[in-house]
């Protein structure tokens, strides 16, 4: 088996130990499940001088959860995520994205911070240091070119696969940032940069599938918030080709409100689609009357206008942009329906 | 004393005789041989599909220090190969690389971090040459050649026709053409490639452990490539994780890590990794097929005409043989008699392939079962129906000389028909759920082995002694099948004694009989009679000896395992008495048993290379799975399936089903999901997230209905088990399929973005109705 | 860097000095000469190196050793009782759970696991326990039937 390349691990137990590191060693990384981090340092993909272990932390393994909000440590595992009961009473889109994560093991390992800053991932990417070589690598590590988008100037579009951002997403989740230069709360949304069209950046950033997340050096994700809204109906649904260990063809979060007859309130995320999650713009326009057949042909024209999914997985991107349209409309009709 | 009776466990459920030690973690595999002193070894691939090798530098590799060898295709020029008439392949490329991943050099060095440092020092300059990825492009005029000695790239160009496919075709009521396009897969056992060699300098001996299903080619071809004389070598076999077909020919791990070892002078443990274990392949290559076949509105079948092209990859292993197996099993499972075959290995620039569970049959098979669906549906016939008119009626030889001695497929469709209710549910299930039934067959053991010696084909020595345990020796390869079980059982059934009383020794080639290995369903079949031979020679020594004892001729002795007498009034002897007697004659007793296939079963001559596909006894095996399909996302949910299989008589009822249950769902996993693809020849797939086998998750509840036809050959008439089941469930998906949704897919794997295009394809002609069947495989 | 690492390994308390960058599963294979748990791929793909870390499933080939210091990490070495299988060991053997062996020690922990937090699951559950296991040879069906079997004998008194 490939030995990992040779590391000094500090096993961390309060958060400002994990700042004073990070402020020492910006190019450390933070090690939780590692399911996702020690699988690339295996290939060869990173090589941190440093791994700071986030488990005995214990200011990221609260979880609470009641009818008014939401607040998830960075380092509570997966699966106590998809089992806690208010977290599948209050915030069910949460409770279901965290248990479709690849499998139950994975699930006892993976954290909460780890799937939300989950590296993105493409076919030309996630492949052994040979292989890499073998294809001149990429623009994502050391090369040149993106193999998915040769023309893209510069551009990497490796794909966004974390389940739980989508679902947060859609319940206006923030996240609490600490780091070097001080703690801080943004909104979820803006955790994520990147290209949603590949004519158009959603942001003034400048960021893409390399550089997807907006943490500052040193910087790292330590809870995530968010609040409940009365009647708020929210599910999470998604494709796979395998039901277990496999990352998403496509995943969609879904939250509502209905009132009477009205469909109030609609958010709408995806992940497996894009360099980053992506919460569909324009979907306040679609509400405000009876769900018929404007409302889902709205949608179908958001998520053509806003799901962009390239050739970084085996299973083709038309499919993939194709249904995640096909689960929202399914999702929005079936929690509409109650 | 109370009564005794000879103990018997054929036909019941045994549990294998070595699951303790997998339960308990005690079972040692290759890499599972730790000694002081052992060297890592790695292996240097090449980044390139097809290139001229110019100079392989590793010397600034050598100056490492811990780097204790490496080895290059100049410290070798041996070539090597599972057949005598195409070893092509060397273990480190010499002059030419083929394929992007083989092997250029190797280090053995003190640790495994040391060796992979050496790696990345090493130089491979090449002049690249065009490199070609499928079949098309590597038979294209002015293809350069993969190798010089295969004009056009053509490994093997198949042409018969028996009987007249013209004719045929005129007496038929419908004739209908479909092409198939079935994607390379790969076995994927969860064992990884691994080998340790230890090369002893001082008497110049080397010894092997490798994880391989033929102990024997190991031993052949480590002295063919270490030129070596073959008394000097010992190949070992310890437990192994699997194979389903890659281990059926030495590997290049075996013999890279035995020159490694030598050129160390030591002990050198080479564990490759899952990309590299995917890499050395030996899969089912990607195949197309044209079929054709005419019917008359009862169902008979009048003419079969088939075009059949392998990518075989960069050597040619066992790819003769598979693009026969692919003609020659067209048969010996319906009553065929104008067939035409044309089939074409190719080579390609793509890891080369190999012999994969249910070699060479299972893509011609899905094909076939699934044009008959078409047809059966077009004439408005029970699917059923239409195999039952064509059944064959054993005993038969068919066109093409195979025998056919026993035929259960008859009982096999009746069983699932009764298990599944398909009378009852066929066409009747609810919107998005359907039935899909199709059939399969496989061999006993190839009549013929590929290293033709006029030796026996099995031989099994007993050994017994003063302590009174039977020690069976044999050189099968158990490799989770469970051989050993089966031997274990069959020598305790002959001899009446229970099974705590047999040893069985296997896998040490300085201890047990050859044996052609654990290949194409053969151990049961050849090792097995063998086995009975061995225990019956055996009985016939420790009856003399009671008779001595006792008195009496031998013809009036009863064996009763534990008990030997003369007559139910006699106090008898005790087995112990009994080989104590028999111990008089010789000290030790060894006995050997052997078995030889009849000259019948070796196929015929009707054209070049028609002995391959013959047997002494074809298995059969019947079909239905049940699914549903989301028309909205495409994702296929296989609910149930139900398989009958006809292994003429199941010498152990447990392992029967699981190995037919593993055989489907294996199938389920090329059906499904399962697929090697490359990026201009690199493997993209060379991992088990991307290669997709299914999980627990995914896998249906798989019923298993025994069918014994008692074959007249067969140790106790029983057949293969391990093989014949998977091919019938691709088809049989695909049939569900087109029953669920009205369409039609011949392509492999059948993806949810494959359903979910052809449904869009359809929505977009309006023709939403399940009518019938179309063939649409976008992607 | 290397550091001590103090763990309870199969119920004894055991010292030893390993790297930073050793990962459990070849401290266990390589270090102890714990040589049941096995290597199935290059990363958290299999499930073959599943062992139980204070009684949670979890994978040896993404997790590093110095990361369990203080805890209790059983291996399919373990589970036999005074040279007698346990309930999952028995259901995997008798219930032909396992075939060529391979990936059975990660099966039979994660079973394990499965056993100690829930004695009595559906088969559902097991389904949904066993998710991060690879099998090539038994297709499963005999996976689920020797787990449930497991539960029976565990449910009479046998350790699981």
């Amino acid at each position: 088996m490939d030995a990992l390349p040779e590391f000094a691990l500090v096993r961390a137990t309060t958060l400002e130990e994990m700042i004073g590191v990070r402020a020492r060693h910006p190019d450390s990384r933070l090690l939780g499940g590692g399911t996702d981090l020690v699988v690339n340092i295996r290939r060869g993909i990173l090589a941190p001088p440093v791994l700071i272990d986030v488990n005995d932390v214990a200011e990221l393994r609260a979880i609470r959860a009641d009818a008014r909000s939401l607040e998830i440590g960075a380092a509570v595992k997966l699966a106590e995520v998809a089992a806690h009961e208010e977290v599948m009473r209050h915030y069910p889109v949460v409770a279901q994205a965290a248990g479709f994560i690849a499998g139950p093991t994975h699930r006892n390992m993976g954290t909460v911070g780890g799937n939300l800053c989950l590296d993105t991932r493409c076919l030309f990417y996630n492949q052994s240091e040979w292989w890499r070589a073998a294809n001149h690598h990429c623009l994502k590590t050391t090369g040149e070119v993106c193999h998915v988008a040769p023309k893209s100037r510069g551009v990497c579009f490796a794909t966004f696969s974390g389940d739980l951002a989508p679902a947060l997403l859609t319940l206006n989740a923030e996240v609490d940032l600490a780091g070097p230069a001080g703690k801080r709360t943004i909104a979820l949304e803006n955790l994520y940069i990147g290209y949603a069209r590949q004519d158009r950046p959603i942001t003034e950033s400048d960021g893409d599938g390399k550089y997807y997340l907006s943490l500052r050096p040193g910087e790292f994700v330590t809870a995530v918030r968010a609040g409940n809204t009365a009647g708020l109906r929210s599910a999470y649904d998604k494709v796979r080709i395998r039901r277990s260990i496999e990352y998403p063809v496509t995943g969609v979060a879904v939250a509502l409100r209905r009132q009477g007859d009205v469909l109030a309130d609609l958010r709408v995320a995806f992940t497996g689609t894009n360099p980053r999650p992506v919460l569909l713009k324009g979907t306040a326009e679609l509400c405000g009357g009876p769900l018929e057949g404007r409302v889902f042909d709205g949608l179908d024209a958001l998520v053509r206008d806003q799901i962009m999914s390239m050739k970084t997985t085996f299973t083709p991107g038309h499919y993939r942009r194709r249904v995640a349209g096909v689960l929202a409309r399914r999702l929005v009709a079936r929690l509409f329906a109650g | 004393m109370s009564e005794s009776a000879a103990a018997h466990t054929i036909g019941a459920y045994v549990p294998m005789v070595d699951g303790p030690d997998k339960v308990s973690g005690r079972a040692k595999y290759t890499a599972d041989f730790l000694a002081p002193g052992l060297l890592a070894g790695r292996i240097f691939r090449s980044p390139y599909s097809h290139a001229e090798i110019l100079e392989v530098d590793v010397s600034a590799a050598l100056r490492l220090p811990g780097v204790k060898a490496i080895v290059t295709g100049a410290d070798c020029d041996k070539t090597f190969g599972v057949l005598p008439i195409a070893r092509s392949e060397h273990p480190l490329a010499r002059e030419k690389v083929r394929y992007r991943g083989e092997p250029v050099a190797a280090v053995a060095a003190i640790d495994d971090a040391t060796a992979k440092r050496a790696l990345g020092l090493i130089q491979l300059k090449v002049r690249e040459l065009p490199a070609y990825y499928s079949s098309k492009q590597a038979m294209a005029a002015g293809a350069s050649a993969i190798h010089a000695h295969r004009a056009n790239n053509i490994e093997r160009d198949v042409l018969f026709e028996l009987g007249s496919v013209e004719q045929g075709f005129r007496e038929a009521d419908l004739v209908r053409e479909a092409s198939y396009d079935c994607a390379e897969v790969c076995q994927n056992q969860m064992e990884m490639h691994a080998a340790v060699a230890e090369y002893d300098v001082l008497r110049e001996r080397m010894t092997v452990y490798a994880s391989t299903q033929v102990p024997y080619y190991v031993h052949l071809m480590l002295a063919q490539i270490l030129d070596m004389d073959m008394s000097r070598i010992r190949v070992i076999k310890p437990h192994v994780g699997g194979g389903f077909g890659c281990r059926t020919e030495a590997l290049n791990v075996e013999l890279i890590a035995a020159l490694l070892a030598r050129k160390a002078g030591g002990s050198v443990r080479l564990m490759i990794n899952r990309e590299e274990t995917f890499i050395t392949h030996r899969g089912r290559p990607q195949t197309d097929i044209r079929l054709k076949l005419g019917m008359r509105k009862d169902g008979r079948i009048t003419a079969v005409e088939c075009e059949c092209y392998q990518r075989g990859g960069a050597h040619s292993g066992y790819g003769i043989v598979t693009i026969l197996y692919s003609g020659s099993m067209l048969y010996a499972i319906y009553d065929l008699h104008n067939v035409k075959y044309m089939g074409k290995r190719v080579l390609t620039n793509t890891p080369p392939c190999g012999a994969f569970r249910g070699h060479g049959t299972v893509d011609i098979r899905f094909a076939f079962e699934s044009l008959l669906d078409e047809m059966a549906s077009e004439l408005k016939l029970d699917p059923l129906a239409v195999r039952r008119a064509n059944y064959l009626t054993a005993p038969t030889f068919t066109d093409n000389d195979l025998m056919v001695n026993s035929y259960g497929l008859p009982q096999c469709v009746d069983w699932v028909e009764q298990a599944s209710g398909w009378g009852a549910r066929k066409g009747k299930l609810p919107k998005g759920k359907g039935l899909g039934f199709a059939c399969s067959h496989y061999i006993s053991g190839a009549s013929k082995p590929v290293n033709w010696t006029g030796e026996p084909h099995a031989t099994v020595k007993i050994k017994l002694d003063f302590d009174g345990s039977i020690v069976v020796l044999s050189g099968a390869a158990d490799i989770g099948q469970g051989s050993s079980t089966i031997l274990v059982q069959t020598v305790g059934e002959v001899l009446g004694l229970p099974l705590s009383r047999i040893r069985i020794v296997t896998g040490d080639s300085e201890v047990v009989p050859k044996d052609n290995g654990s290949y194409s369903s053969r151990v049961t079949f050849m090792v097995g009679n063998a086995a009975i031979d061995a225990a019956q020679n055996l009985k016939r020594v420790l009856v003399a000896a009671a008779a001595r004892k006792l008195e009496a001729n031998p013809e009036e002795i009863e064996c009763l395992g534990e008990l030997y007498r003369a007559g139910a009034q006699d106090k008898g002897l005790t087995f112990n008495e009994v080989v104590t007697e028999a111990l008089k004659d010789s000290g030790t007793i060894t006995v050997t048993g052997n078995y030889s296939t009849i000259p019948q079963s070796h196929g015929g001559k009707k054209y070049r290379g028609a002995a391959i596909g013959g047997t002494m006894g074809y298995s059969y095996s019947a079909q239905v799975v049940e699914v549903s399909v989301d028309e909205d996302t495409g994702v296929v949910n296989v609910d149930k399936v139900w398989v009958a299989h006809d292994c003429g008589k199941a010498l152990n009822r447990l392992t029967v089903e699981g190995q037919v249950q593993g055989s489907v769902w294996m199938g389920m996993g090329q059906a499904m999901s399962e697929e090697t693809a490359y990026h201009e020849g690199l493997l993209v797939t060379g991992n088990m997230l991307d290669y997709r086998v299914p999980t627990i998750e995914d896998s249906p509840p798989i019923e298993v209905g025994i069918i014994e036809s008692n074959d007249p050959h067969g140790p106790f008439g029983a057949k293969e088990a391990g093989e014949g089941s998977l091919a019938a469930f691709l088809p049989a998906l695909t049939n569900a399929i087109a029953d669920a949704i009205g369409l039609r897919f011949n392509t492999l794997p059948v993806t949810p973005d494959r359903v979910f295009a052809a449904l869009e394809k359809r929505r977009r002609a309006g023709n939403g109705s399940a009518g019938k069947a179309n063939n649409a495989d976008p992607r | 860097m290397a550091r001590i690492l103090e763990l309870v390994l199969n119920g004894r308390r055991r010292v030893d000095a390993v790297p930073d960058n050793l990962l459990l599963l070849d401290y266990l294979r390589e270090v102890v000469g714990l040589t049941g748990t096995k290597t199935g791929c290059d990363g958290g793909e299999c499930g073959a190196c599943t062992v139980l870390v204070d009684d949670q499933p979890r994978l040896s080939c993404l997790t590093l050793a110095a990361s369990v210091n203080g805890q209790g990490v059983d291996t399919v070495e373990s589970l036999a009782q005074d040279g007698r299988l346990s309930a999952v060991q028995r259901g995997f053997h008798e219930k032909l759970g396992s075939q060529c062996g391979y990936c059975t020690p990660g099966f039979i922990m994660a079973s394990a696991g499965l056993l100690r937090r829930n004695p009595h699951p559906s088969d559902q559950d097991i389904r949904a326990a066993l998710g991060s296991n690879i099998c090539r040879c038994t297709g499963y069906v005999k996976i689920i039937e020797a787990v449930k079997y497991a539960a029976e004998l565990h449910a009479g008194g046998v350790a699981p």
